[in-house]
């Protein structure tokens, strides 16, 4: 089969390899009919995530269709249309029966390394390095399911792929990322990043009650994303614009009932605290540039919530803690627990509720992606979301 | 497999006072330290699957080859006796050499706790397991005390697969509760993957990913 391989810092490169097979009685095989690059694949792409080899398939969103299963998966059959979460659960562990899915016990092969690194595992990840089990990826032609009695969720009505495939990991992920914002009915909610998780977290903030969102980004094509489905923008990158000032002015002055990161370890700043970061990271004293995770405990309002959906990988500097202990603030924050979103979400697309697939500007071939892969991370192009189909020639 | 083992002198029962209990009248018990030769390990998993259950699992030696790694075989020679062989690293590079060694049960209470040591062969190790209910019983929690001297095993260990021996016991505890809890091993090994670099054998050995991961078995469909 045709996959996407991860060769090096800033290189990607379609190969033939060969096709997965059943290694375990409860893995399943997909023929995989559509898949995205995730704006957290681009962190692997520059290189800020570690124990990634050579030839490692990419791809933690896809769906595709059930060519095969192993002798201990019962709720599947060939043939059946399927979106898999990116995180795989095993559903029996002390962290699955708590619904904390994101940290199962049992899925992580090389949990090992991550104890070492961090002094805890999570749960296996697809195409997210060795650290995370080293699973092959679905930017590719077939995947390997493992625990697939637990994670695919079956599509049984005919709506298209593009319209389900972002429950595989954005749409849940902006989705918890309101949740864990514990909005209140008419509260502010700020959002930092309107990239497709940012996006899907300012839709998820109007359904859970939100009287105003103010969405913060710097590329135009985003902020008008954002604004036709309802937030107010503010563009960093315009010269007079302080952020934090413009929260108070939205705000009457106290600042966002929730503030929400969906931005993570590579945030932009104009700012001199930018430049820092880009020092410390550079001579490796700090390995994340936290600068919107500093706006956020800045500006939230006494009391108020800090939801970080963005992923964060190391150590951090100059986290303002003295004023998020003053404020009393609370920080909610981790990988999607996706097992609890999927099918409640889905509910909401069958009835209408929402249309995911608004988010996407390119559709494209495999062959086409090691490129794209480019033109994202330079934010060329005004992408916003890219569906590969990996069929297509 | 009936070779006479007489290499090394048996090991001894784990002393008292060094069990794989963590707690004693009310304190926390520390494991115990490296010294003359001997290394400890001790290791905990919380296994959502009864107690009697893991005891038995444990207590089948024969199906050690499923979930421990590097063990080929295991033959029970008596009641609470057994004899053990382990894929190990030879000279010859191209093939795995054995090591071998007979294992006797000293403890057997059951649904509780199983203590053993070897008696004879290329290795020199003792070991017990602790099953018992969680606080608040919502699950078991698992203790495994292993001692061993730094002999054939443990090198054998650190030779064939990179493991640190004590990092074996962990992924056997590891490899355990996963078999219990879902009926498989997680694994890639055989997994499809593109062309490996220049130094994917460096990293592979540095990921600690040379070990092959045991086989696993389905308790839930038996």
């Amino acid at each position: 089969m045709k996959a996407l391989c991860w060769m090096g810092s800033s290189k990607v490169e379609v190969h033939n390899v060969s096709d997965p097979t059943i290694l375990n009685p409860h893995d399943a095989i997909l023929k995989i009919t559509r898949t995205a690059i995730c704006g957290s694949d681009l962190h692997l792409y520059d290189g800020f995530i570690p124990t990634m080899e050579e030839g490692d398939i990419l791809g933690h969103e896809f769906m595709g269709i059930v060519e095969e299963i192993g002798k201990n998966v019962t709720n599947l059959q060939r043939g059946d249309r399927v979106v898999v979460p990116f995180t795989i659960a095993c559903g029996n562990c002390e962290f699955c029966k708590k619904k904390i899915w994101s940290a199962c016990d049992n899925t992580n092969p090389n949990a090992h390394l991550m104890e070492a690194a961090y002094g805890y595992s999570g749960s296996g990840l697809f195409g997210y390095s060795h650290m995370m089990g080293g699973y092959a990826g679905g930017q590719a032609q077939y995947v390997r399911v493992p625990f697939a009695n637990i994670g695919p969720l079956k599509i049984e009505s005919d709506l298209p792929d593009e319209k389900v495939l972002f429950l595989s990991d954005i749409f849940p992920t902006g989705y918890m990322a309101a949740e864990n914002a514990q909005i209140q009915e008419n509260d502010t909610v700020a959002v930092w990043g309107c990239g497709p998780v940012g996006q899907f977290a300012i839709a998820s903030a109007f359904m859970l009650g939100a009287a105003r969102v103010i969405a913060i980004d710097r590329l135009p094509e985003r902020l008008e994303m954002a604004r036709s489905i309802g937030a107010i923008t503010v563009d960093y990158s315009e010269e007079d614009v302080s952020v934090l000032t413009a929260l108070k002015d939205l705000t009457g002055g106290i600042g966002p009932d929730s503030c929400i990161d969906a931005v993570g370890l590579e945030a932009h700043s104009a700012q001199l605290q930018g430049i820092y970061d880009k020092v410390k990271t550079a001579i490796m004293l700090e390995t994340d540039r936290p600068s919107v995770l500093r706006q956020a405990i800045q500006s939230v309002r006494k009391g108020g919530t800090v939801s970080i959906p963005g992923v964060y990988g190391g150590l951090l500097d100059k986290v303002p803690f003295g004023a998020a202990f003053g404020k009393g603030i609370t920080m909610k924050m981790g990988q999607t627990n996706m097992h609890n979103y999927m099918k409640p979400l889905l509910e909401r697309i069958e009835k209408g509720q929402i249309d995911p697939s608004y988010i996407i500007s390119h559709r494209i071939t495999l062959d086409q992606a090691p490129e794209m892969y480019k033109v994202w991370r330079d934010k060329k192009q005004s992408v916003t979301k890219i569906v590969i189909d990996p069929w297509a020639a | 497999m009936s070779k006479s083992l007489n290499e090394k002198p048996n090991a001894e029962p784990l002393p008292v006072g060094a069990t794989a209990g963590v707690i004693l009248n009310g304190r926390y018990l520390p494991p115990p330290e490296d010294k003359d030769g001997k290394m400890w390990v001790r290791t905990s998993a919380l296994i959502h699957v009864d107690a009697e259950d893991l005891y038995k699992m444990w207590r089948d030696v024969e199906s050690a080859p499923l979930w421990q790694e590097q063990i080929e075989s295991v033959t029970r020679t008596g009641e609470a006796t057994s004899h053990w062989v382990m894929r190990s690293k030879s000279k010859d590079k191209d093939k795995d050499d054995t090591i071998e060694w007979d294992s006797e049960i000293l403890k057997d209470e059951p649904g509780r706790r199983i203590a053993w040591r070897s008696t004879g062969g290329d290795s020199d190790n003792a070991g017990e397991v602790v099953f018992e209910p969680s606080p608040g019983g919502r699950a078991t929690m698992v203790t495994v005390l292993q001692e061993f001297r730094m002999g054939k095993l443990a090198s054998a260990w650190e030779t064939l697969v990179g493991r640190n021996p004590k990092q074996a016991v962990i992924e056997n505890l590891r490899h355990f509760k996963a078999l219990a809890e879902t009926g498989e091993i997680p694994r890639t090994q055989g997994q499809p993957h593109g062309p490996r670099g220049m130094i994917a054998g460096i990293k592979k050995s540095m990921y600690d990913e040379e070990t092959t991961t045991p086989p696993g078995l389905d308790r839930k469909a038996s």
